[in-house]
């Protein structure tokens, strides 16, 4: 038996201009049999080589160290990358940053001792090493060769890429793409700000069209529809949609397309991930602004798991997913061992959280509401919530009982034709003027104003009646009512949740005072009743009044302000000189009342698809949107580290209308591989890859502290340098941008881009700001900056960064970005020394409160929410937590048959696992498991006459053959191993998200005529999206919450049978 | 009033058990005991070690030092799932030292199981005696073989032992048996074995058996603890807590 496999180095000579090579992998082993290998030692005893005794061990010295924050799921943990000859050959936790240790090393802890301490990190950062060197990564600009999606490229100059991009570009297959000069139809800030004052007064009523007409004569053929002038300028037919894309990068991004090309339609993927939930928790916690407005609410608040004595998860868990397993997982299984905490985990599965938990309860998916009401009924039947917390209506009066919170639960509530309409005004109730509330006190009524600090206002919890002929109720009453519209047996059929347990976990859950907490994340949002299942959990934490209590519900330590907006030396905000903004209906409908457009006039109920005026980010809703023409078609798409044709609920339309050029004229991509859907793109932009980029995350409020975490470049990124505005840097999104603006002369950038003296010719030019502005913190002055790094420090820093070639790294050049001034490149040096700024573990509690505690108030009856409309029906929303049934666009319900589709289908995400981006770890998720399976109850499955390893295909009621269709490529069977399991609930299939992939290195794709082989084992397994219902109102997207926008996973029915 | 939050009262794990390593490095190899509990309370099933001593030791397909058994329990809805990490279990009476024909695999002064891939002949009968199942083969695969090239990391150095070598042609450790040391060039450095520094519920620990005050000794001492297979004889210094 010989040598049989050849040598990698043969398939590499293949493709070596385009991806990339690495001087390490010069010594490429020859692979040789196991039967030779085991024959050869022996034989060869003598002859081995020994290795260099006693070497000391480099990974620990802080001259071999950057910090940095990683993204292989969006916890985005601060890590600590170790280089050895310019490769990153490890990571792990940053000791610096409460994310990694408990508690963090002090701040000021010198750098070559805080190397010796490796912080923890889930298994996802860990593989981080090999996502980086993934062999399938790409350096050069691709350009289809092929009909999209036939994975047929040609590498070609960056600069080549830019001028057909701006100018337009002729392919192969004789399509024409459009430039985006073309494209960006109003250049002049004056006229743009002129067209978008009259076009809001047309919408809004206050302007006649043909007055808009006559004075904007000579540019109506700028305009998207001059009948509509409300949908804005041409330009917005240009739409950027990022899939995972975060701060640093996100504002980099909006001041390209938004403020200088001049469109409205910037996107990130929030919907598929768990926007509902967000929106939900926003509207709850939104402050009153007066004149009818609310806002400031917080997205995201969580449970102080490190104090708390109870605590429930809804449809998610610690230790997979969520935010994220590296934070929280030391915090609950301390908190479970070592306190007794006891935890209750709401899920379909046995998640890894669940197989820990006291109960675990497998609801029904999509009946998280119906669960949470019914705790709510046995709280407020058995008088189990804080009456002298939810009585207070104002601040002063949570003041006055050591509360930093306070809620609506007292104020009244109009009931009109039987039902609760709106809040009760002062005005209506003949008390006044005030722009405020109204509460009953012992029957009498008063005005409350939210954010008094003196007069502190109670109310009755359960008040009814009426006053000027108008019914009122009060917000605790409606929601004691809501509760009772089911018995406790009834809601108990409707989650599949037994009457027994939901007391026993109501009453532990309400035996702890304020140290319990309920956290949610996914599971009980991605449904078309999302943000109502949000509200309903919510409602739980409010009841017991645990807001910013040790042990009790917060929302994390927050952050500084990297856009300088506070104090810092750069306002990035203000930094742009020749701003042309932008305006106009987002091509989603989203932050926009149907109402006020011209196309509700045109059209009225119901619209065509979804308006959302409550959220943002719908990513599900942006390609079918354009290729619906609704409310307009578009030009051009740039498509960023997203994948919208794999990773929604029913993508299959989406694919369609991307492989089309009629539908999409012009389709640019930025990837670090080629993807499942940046495979359809025109132009294929190499990225700079996570530990090569810079960013700003935000932390996750499972930290109490003060965070403000910074992403650098580890190492060299791979992509080719290119030299825009005269400077080398790799190509990146950044690179693209910058290289588009040079070509097109956008403002805000080259020469003085920022203002005068200061020039915007390199990513760091602006990231460089944000660090400085974070060193310097919030206050004026410089009363809390960072300190100046010393000449050890300076030396550390520069070490560290030896690796890197100039157009990386170049220290004069780096300090040019923050204006030359040497106290400030100091503090920079300083902070980027610990990968961000993190403020002392003293700071986390102060005795019985969270040391950053939530500070404002809680609606239980949402004002804000009620006064909206469907724009399917034109009915209003309700402002009560409710447990609706799954309805489509048309706000109809849905019928999915029981008998034909008798599997609920669900998805979750394994702990080795991020979206689609993990595929390539090959220590990880392709280590750990070989493939993903159809998860059922072995009841299930023996009632099928099905064995585990059995190969099954899903099929639904939208997806009849259960194929992905892939536009110019192979279809695909939504088809995979059977695993028979007792830990999920009987009638529901879940399926892992990360697998199934036919691109991201799974598929054999041609370079400049070569062809590049596919690695089988990243194509394995199944990813269920195919299958999963769309809209029958729409048809070509999915189901979607028509509040707070998520894509309607969880929400389809399924029928299995043998592939 | 609720008491003060416990939480402010403890310090991370890690720098506990960092500050209980330099204790034991000041002694005499031969005085040291090193052992690993592991708490089966706080295993979340991650498998975060398991990839964190990949990544040091950039070992290839098929060899993996540490592995989580997961196990279902019960019937549906009564159902528990049980994580149980597995590294080299150290023996005391070591059944993979006696088998070997080169007497390449020994336990050394300090209690640790280690293997001289230099002497190692490949023969493989240690794997065979070992019961946990704890040692495998390097066959001289490559994760990234079936891709356009051999990814650097693969093929970027390790400091197993103490020796710098990078993995390559038909040089050890390629064609050798491999498994867990306890990370022992990291101890000796005073730093904690990957798989305990990387782990999110902090559910392993790591120090001196022989010192009374380190942090596995005290917990030990407080709490019931099984070794596995304890009728084998083998005495393993890896300690489960339940």
């Amino acid at each position: 038996m010989g040598k049989k496999q050849k040598s990698p180095l043969q398939t590499k000579i293949t493709r070596r201009d385009f991806i990339k090579t690495t001087a390490i992998v010069g010594g490429t082993a020859a692979i040789t049999s196991q039967v030779d290998l085991a024959f050869r030692r022996v034989a060869s005893i003598e002859g081995a080589p020994h290795g260099d005794k006693v070497v000391p061990y480099p990974l620990n010295k802080a001259e071999n160290v950057i910090y940095s924050v990683c993204l292989q799921c969006h916890t985005a943990c601060t890590i600590k990358g170790k280089v050895l000859d310019g490769v990153m050959v490890k990571v792990d936790g940053n000791a610096y940053s409460p994310m990694n240790m408990l508690p963090h090393l002090s701040y000021d802890t010198p750098l070559e001792e805080a190397a010796h301490y490796d912080g923890k990190l889930c298994p996802k950062g860990q593989a981080g090493v090999n996502t980086e060197y993934d062999p399938y990564r790409i350096t050069k600009v691709l350009k289809r060769a092929g009909k999209r999606g036939e994975n047929k490229w040609q590498a070609i100059p960056f600069d080549q890429a830019i001028n057909e991009i701006v100018n337009g570009s002729t392919f192969v297959d004789g399509t024409k793409t459009p430039g985006l000069q073309e494209i960006r139809a109003v250049q002049d800030p004056d006229l743009m700000a002129a067209l978008k004052k009259d076009a809001m007064a047309v919408a809004g009523g206050s302007m006649s069209l043909a007055d808009f007409k006559a004075k904007h004569a000579a540019h109506l053929n700028l305009l998207i529809d001059p009948d509509h002038p409300d949908l804005g300028p041409k330009n917005n037919q240009f739409v950027f949609q990022a899939g995972r894309i975060e701060h640093g990068r996100k504002e980099f991004g909006k001041r390209w397309l938004k403020d200088a090309f001049g469109s409205i339609n910037f996107y990130e993927h929030t919907t598929i991930c768990e926007q509902s939930h967000h929106i939900a928790t926003i509207q709850v916690t939104n402050a009153y602004k007066g004149k009818g407005k609310w806002a400031g609410g917080k997205e995201h608040l969580k449970p102080d798991f490190a104090n708390a004595e109870m605590v429930i998860f809804f449809g998610t868990g610690a230790f997979e997913a969520n935010f994220g397993p590296t934070p929280m997982s030391e915090l609950v299984t301390w908190s479970l061992a070592d306190r007794n905490m006891k935890m209750a985990v709401v899920d379909p599965r046995l998640s890894k959280t669940a197989a820990k938990a006291t109960w675990w309860l497998p609801v029904k998916p999509g009946a998280d509401a119906a669960l949470a009401l019914a705790l709510g009924r046995w709280i407020v039947e058995n008088e189990r919530y804080d009456a002298n917390y939810l009585v207070n209506a104002n601040k002063a009066a949570a003041t006055a009982d050591n509360e930093t919170s306070w809620s609506n639960a007292t104020w009244l509530v109009k009931i009109e034709n039987g039902k609760p309409t709106r809040l009760l005004r002062p005005k209506e109730a003949g008390l006044g003027d005030a722009d405020a509330f109204v509460v009953s006190r012992g029957g009498k009524l008063l005005v409350v104003d939210p954010n008094d600090t003196k007069n502190a206002v109670e109310g009755d919890l359960f008040a009814a009646g009426t006053i000027n002929g108008i019914a009122y109720k009060s917000a605790l009453q409606l929601y004691k009512e809501v509760t009772m519209e089911h018995s406790l047996s009834e809601w108990a059929d409707l989650c599949g949740i037994p009457v027994r347990q939901i007391e026993e976990v109501a009453r532990e859950y309400t035996s702890h005072g304020k140290r319990v907490g309920v956290d949610m994340y996914r599971g009980p949002v991605q449904h078309t009743n999302g943000y109502y299942n949000g509200q309903a959990v919510l409602m739980l934490n409010v009841l017991v009044g645990n807001a910013g209590w040790t042990g009790g519900y917060g929302g994390g330590g927050g952050h500084w302000h990297e856009d300088g907006s506070k104090a810092g030396p750069f306002n990035l905000k203000k930094l742009h000189p020749g701003k042309l903004g932008s305006f106009g209906v987002t091509l989603t409908r989203e932050k926009w009342r149907y109402e006020q457009s011209t196309l509700f006039k045109r059209d009225g109920y119901p619209a065509k698809r979804l308006w959302f005026p409550y959220t943002g980010n719908v990513y599900q809703e942006i390609i079918p949107s354009a290729a619906a023409g609704y409310p307009y078609s578009i030009k051009a798409l740039w498509l960023h580290k997203g994948t919208p044709g794999f990773s929604p609920p029913g993508p299959n339309p989406t694919l369609q209308a991307i492989a089309d050029p009629k539908v999409i004229p012009l389709v640019i991509a930025d990837d670090i591989v080629i993807g499942e859907t940046s495979m359809y793109a025109d132009y294929l932009f190499p990225d700079t890859a996570i530990w090569e980029r810079w960013g700003t995350p935000h932390t996750t409020p499972a930290i109490q502290v003060k965070v403000s975490k910074f992403r650098q470049p580890i190492v060299d990124p791979l992509p080719e340098k290119v030299a825009v505005f005269g400077e080398k840097q790799p190509v990146s999104m950044e690179a693209a941008m910058l290289a588009i603006a040079e070509k097109m002369g956008l403002p805000g950038y080259g020469k003085d881009g920022f203002g005068a003296g200061m020039d915007f010719n390199n990513r760091q030019d602006y990231f460089l700001k944000m660090a400085a502005n974070l060193a310097f913190g919030d206050k004026a002055g410089g009363a809390e900056a960072v300190p100046e790094a010393d000449e050890e420090e300076l030396r550390v820093f520069r070490a560290a960064r030896a690796h890197f070639p100039k157009s990386v790294f170049d220290e004069a050049r780096w300090k040019k970005s923050v204006g030359n001034d040497d106290a400030i490149w100091k503090r920079v040096v300083y902070f980027l020394n610990r990968g961000g700024r993190f403020e002392s573990f003293s700071k986390a509690y102060k005795n019985e409160k969270l040391g950053h505690p939530y500070s404002g108030m809680f609606s239980i009856f949402v004002d804000n929410v009620a006064a909206g409309k469907h724009s399917g029906t034109g009915a209003h929303f309700s402002g009560l937590p409710i447990f609706e049934p799954v309805k489509d666009a048309f706000g109809k319900v849905l019928h999915q048959s029981a008998e034909e589709y008798p599997f609920q289908l669900f998805t979750y995400k394994e702990v080795t696992g991020g979206q689609s981006r993990t595929v390539s770890d090959y220590w990880a998720q392709l280590n750990i498991a070989k493939e993903n399976y159809v998860y059922m109850n072995k009841l299930d499955s023996d009632r099928l006459g099905f064995k585990e390893g059995d190969v099954v295909k899903l099929m639904s009621l939208t997806n009849a053959d259960g194929m992905w269709v892939l536009p110019n490529n192979n279809d695909r069977a939504v088809a995979g191993k059977v695993k028979p399991v007792q830990g999920i609930r009987p009638g529901t299939v879940g399926v892992s998200w990360h697998w199934g992939h036919w691109a991201y290195g799974a598929q054999d794709f041609v370079i400049d005529d070569s062809l590049v082989k596919g690695d089988a084992q990243r194509g394995t397994g199944l990813c269920p999206n195919a299958v999963m219902i769309d809209d029958p109102a729409l048809k070509n997207a999915t189901l979607s919450d028509p509040i707070g926008g998520s894509a309607a996973f969880l929400d389809t029915r399924v029928k299995i049978v043998k592939a | 009033m609720p008491e003060i939050p416990v939480i402010q009262q403890i310090e991370d794990v890690t720098a506990r058990m960092m500050d209980d390593l330099q204790r034991a490095l000041k002694k005499p190899p031969s005085e040291r005991r090193w052992g690993m509990v592991i708490d089966l309370t706080k295993c979340t099933g991650c498998e975060a070690c398991t990839v964190a001593c990949k990544a040091e030791h950039k070992t290839p397909p098929g060899v993996n030092y540490n592995l989580v058994i997961k196990t279902e329990m019960g019937t549906y809805p009564n159902v528990r799932e049980i994580f149980l990490p597995r590294p080299c279990m150290q023996c005391e009476n070591p059944p993979c030292v006696e088998v070997c024909p080169v007497s390449a695999t020994y336990k050394n002064e300090e209690g640790i199981v280690v293997i001289d891939y230099d002497v190692c002949i490949g023969c493989r009968y240690c794997i065979t005696a070992c019961p946990y199942g704890a040692r495998s083969f390097d066959f001289g695969e490559w994760y990234t073989m079936g891709t356009p090239e051999i990814a650097p990391y693969e093929t970027a150095p390790t400091f197993e032992y103490s020796e710098k070598r990078v993995r390559k042609d038909d040089a050890s450790p390629i064609g050798n048996v491999r498994k867990c040391n306890f990370c022992i060039e990291r101890v000796h450095e005073g730093l904690l074995p990957a798989c305990v520094t990387t782990c999110v519920g902090r559910a392993r620990l790591f120090g001196d058996l022989n010192d009374p005050n380190s942090l596995v000794s005290e917990i030990l001492a407080e709490r019931s603890s099984f070794r596995l297979k304890e009728e084998l004889g083998t005495e393993p210094k890896v300690y489960y807590l339940t």
